[in-house]
């Protein structure tokens, strides 16, 4: 096979690969986006945490640690990112409710409330306080969902279980896009004479067509409608990758699916190709500029050794929080491990420091320095950087 | 008030063991344990059930009692021992005249041993290092602890033996100088109970100093730390010994899905503030990678240690200390049976529930050598085929339990704690170490309306802090991936408060 030349590639499908890539692609950038497998981002809530640290996350990140990678982006970086995702995502049909000013809760499957900033419009009406009195609707057989936990803590509300012959997430969802199953399910819930005023659901309510559904169900029970999200695998997560991705493609972006970066080929100070042992398809990616959005250890962008960490595309030097004794504190719950920490220290230019390479740029939660439940920066984060690498990119090829 | 016979304190083997042995001998008795079963040294072990190889040169004696028990043990707990066999294998520098002394004593006591080639031991355990000198065959089995207790215990439940778990005793009753009885609190409920019988025996282990105290007597007790690791599967069928004198890390032993690695050895104070280190965990995956190179990369799931209470001794290292075991009579209708081994907790049950006829001057013999342990069947194995039958409803994925053992479990014990159901039907176990089901078996409880949100979010945050002191040590590839995930499930999805 002749060699395939692209300006960019991505390497990670995750919020920030597809952010960056669909970036480069709308204007007018030949890029490509290889990734080993599904990304993180479908294990996740789907929802966009920028800063939990306060009422206000930006206010929040203007108090993060000076080494935090959201401060070598602006404010109006971020606000950009997040006007930009809103605008994509609602394109897509899958619209995000929520601003950057402000955070919100999402109504979590214990009960408690989760902290975040963006949510999918189906956790727009999530009760925001305890007094919501709530009706939950779970499904028998379930074994990621019991409404028990919340009815335990919330004295105001109860539940009904529906028998969908279905007993995983994906399974319900799949169920859920069925006209007919559907039409069956609003039937036995208007028999149920429900009184309180919000409706809640596992995060099961279809996967292209949630929103539909959820408002479907709003109108005719005349009842407002939320989504609690689950434990993984999580519906809202993955309805926020394919969004993402479906996004990229539609801006002229292309997917390599099942291509594990195994090798590079280098000169001096350049990247000038991925290698991938797939067979039957191209073995070897040519670009000018790369841009690592491979994710940190869940996500296989970085590896834990007994005695090290290593960075597994191209062997970039990584922030290693001392000994394996310092990856994690004593107290558990403290949430200030070391471990978080880890990752790739990027400039300004969002170039790995202290690395041969002018033409590889880095994105999301590889980056160094993140320690993303702590700060509750996750998904943000990966939109800002993934916006800022970009940038940088393109100031780079053109 | 309630009056018995005998109260045995302490929920180990030797305690189950007695328990079973005065019931048999048809002694009304009380046992009374301030966790679960097995929750002590007996559940913080290998689960070997020695040949009497590791013992053969330091301690006859006590390589001698192991056998015997070995024997009987797989005569009456056919179901919960695993002939699995066991290897002494020679690397290259390891003593050959330490081999002689070994055969030979393994000859005087009757140890079966035979000698093989690397050739040979190899086809047993292919995973094993190429380079070995020799091995020799001897009888190791393995054996689950808990199981062993919970089926001790069922023979005394059904003779109407009374058994507290999660009581722990505070004060020991004395008149006149004699030990009457004891008060224990419910560790769930705080309530105290007032137990009143003829003789306490203390079976504590590395507690008995302590509840010794209890009643102004002495226990003179070394505690000697033992960490072990545990892998992700068995990368042998057969237990493996190094043939040298004890040292860290020198046997590896099957058991159910996952294998055990250990032991160090460091004398420590307090038996409740015990913690495993990183560097004892890297010195097991090193030594028992020189016996099975594979261990270097293999996944390790969980790291935890145990407190061995050796009796007292002058000599300085825990190792060259005796396994045998002492019963003290504190003249005062109280008891202390300690030292031995997780092998000889039958024969150390014996010797005790003997003394106890004696004092009583009852004559009954012991039949705990040849009536086998009751309610094996239900215990029997690893029912595969039962739990796929049910994939649907499976709970915990790693293990294979089903949501209708979950919901038995509940009933029977009316539980609270995650970890006794864990015990019990290993969920838990596996590779997330308890990162989804614990949320299931939790919610499972809610929807009993056995747990309240308070008790149920503490139960969580325990789970959580628990399962992180076992795998801190252990995270690096794999391992640290699962451990990010969980923590971002439980932080990240499930808001859970940190308080």
């Amino acid at each position: 096979m002749g060699v395939i030349q692209h300006d960019v590639i991505i390497i990670g499908a995750g919020v920030a690969g597809l952010t960056a890539g669909a970036i480069l692609a709308e204007k007018g950038y030949n890029v490509a986006l290889v990734a080993k497998g599904e990304p993180t981002a479908c294990l996740s809530t789907g929802c966009i945490d920028i800063c939990s640290l306060d009422h206000d996350p930006l206010h929040g990140v203007s108090h993060l640690p000076d080494e935090h990678p959201y401060h070598l982006v602006s404010r109006a970086v971020i606000r950009e990112s997040i006007e930009k995702f809103k605008e994509s995502m609602a394109q897509m049909g899958f619209s995000y409710i929520g601003s950057p000013e402000t955070n919100r809760y999402v109504l979590s499957a214990l009960g408690t409330f989760k902290t975040t900033c963006l949510v999918p419009s189906t956790m727009a009406a999530a009760p925001q306080d305890e007094k919501d009195d709530l009706h939950i609707i779970t499904f028998s057989g379930l074994k990621d969902f019991y409404p028990s936990y919340i009815t335990a803590r919330r004295k105001n509300a109860s539940f009904s279980t529906y028998d969908a012959g279905a007993s995983t997430t994906m399974g319900l969802a799949t169920n859920f896009e069925r006209e007919d199953f559907l039409e069956k399910f609003i039937s036995w819930l208007e028999k149920l004479n429900i009184r309180e005023g919000k409706i809640a659901f596992p995060a099961v309510l279809g996967l292209e067509s949630a929103g539909m559904i959820t408002k479907k169900i709003e109108e005719r029970l005349g009842r407002k409608v939320f989504e609690i999200p689950t434990i993984p695998p999580s519906m809202p997560g993955r309805r926020l990758f394919n969004a993402l991705k479906d996004y990229f493609r539609k801006k002229g972006g292309m997917i390599y699916w099942s291509w594990p970066v195994s090798g590079v080929e280098k000169t001096k100070k350049i990247i000038e190709a991925v290698t991938s042992p797939s067979e039957g398809r191209p073995k070897s990616l040519n670009a000018k500029a790369f841009i690592l959005a491979s994710g940190s250890f869940v996500g296989g962008g970085l590896t834990a050794r007994r005695d090290t960490i290593v960075e597994n595309i191209f062997n970039l030097p990584v922030l290693v929080p001392g000994q394996r004794d310092n990856w994690f504190d004593s107290d558990y719950f403290s949430l200030n491990h070391g471990i978080g920490k880890a990752g790739i220290i990027v400039d300004s230019s969002f170039r790995p420091k202290e690395a041969d390479w002018e033409n590889v740029f880095v994105c999301g939660g590889i980056i160094a320095h993140t320690d993303v439940l702590k700060n509750g920066c996750g998904h943000g984060m990966a939109l800002a950087t993934g916006h800022a690498a970009a940038a940088s990119c393109m100031g780079y090829i053109k | 008030m309630l009056k018995t016979d005998v109260i045995i304190i302490g929920g180990g083997a030797t305690g189950c063991g007695i328990a079973r042995d005065l019931a048999l001998r048809g002694i009304p008795h009380c046992l009374i344990e301030k966790g679960d079963f097995a929750a002590g040294a007996t559940g913080a072990c290998h689960g070997l059930l020695h040949s009497g190889g590791r013992y053969v040169v330091s301690d006859p004696h006590s390589a001698k009692e192991c056998y015997d028990e070995n024997i009987i043990l797989r005569r009456i707990g056919e179901k919960c021992v695993e002939q699995t066999g066991g290897l002494f294998v020679r690397l290259p520098g390891d003593s050959k005249l330490y081999r002689d002394r070994f055969l030979k004593s393994c000859e005087k006591i009757g140890i079966p041993a035979e000698i093989i080639s690397s050739t040979k031991a190899l086809d047993l355990v292919p995973n094993l290092n190429p380079d070995i000198e020799e091995a020799v065959k001897v009888p190791d089995c393995s054996i689950d602890p808990f199981r062993l207790c919970m089926l001790n215990i069922i023979s005394s439940q059904k003779r109407n033996g009374i058994i507290f778990i999660r009581h722990k005793v505070t004060e020991i009753l004395k008149e006149h100088g004699r030990c009457v009885g004891v008060k224990a609190a419910d560790q769930v409920s705080g309530e105290i109970r007032e137990i009143h019988g003829n003789v306490i025996i203390n079976a504590t282990g590395a507690w008995s100093h302590l509840v010794a105290q209890l009643a102004g007597n002495e226990v003179p007790l070394t505690l000697s730390k033992g960490s072990l690791v545990i892998t992700n599967h068995r990368l042998t069928n057969m237990v493996v010994n190094r043939m040298r004198p004890s040292a860290d890390g020198d046997i590896i032993v099957p058991n159910e899905a996952v294998c055990l690695a250990g032991t160090t050895s460091i004398a420590v104070e307090d038996p409740d503030k015990i913690r495993i280190e990183s560097h004892e965990v890297d010195t097991i995956i090193s030594e028992a990678g020189r016996m099975i190179p594979h261990f270097d990369d293999t996944r390790i799931i969980r790291a935890f240690s145990g407190v061995r209470p050796l009796l007292k001794s002058a000599k300085a290292d825990s190792r060259e200390i005796t396994r045998g075991f002492q019963i003290i009579n504190h003249g005062d209708g109280m008891y202390s049976i300690v030292g031995g081994k997780l092998t000889t907790f039958r024969l150390m049950a014996e010797k005790m529930v003997d003394t106890i006829m004696d004092y009583f001057k009852l004559k009954k013999p012991c039949e705990t050598a040849e009536i086998p342990l009751e309610g094996q069947e239900e215990l029997s194995g690893y029912p595969l085929a039962k739990r796929l039958a049910d994939m649907k409803n499976i709970v915990c994925e790693c293990e294979l339990v089903s949501r209708a053992e979950v919901e038995r479990i509940i009933k029977q014990t009316g539980t609270r704690y995650v970890g006794d159901i864990s015990h019990r039907t290993r969920l838990g176990m596996g590779p997330c170490q308890g990162g989804f089901c614990t949320f299931r078996a939790l919610g499972i409880m809610h929807e009993k309306s056995i747990i309240s949100p308070e008790q149920s979010m503490n139960a969580l945050r325990d789970f959580l802090q628990r399962r992180f002191r076992g795998i801190r040590f252990c995270l690096w590839g794999d391992q640290l991936r699962e451990e990010q995930l969980v923590e971002y499930i439980y932080m990240g999805i499930l808001a859970l408060e940190r308080k």
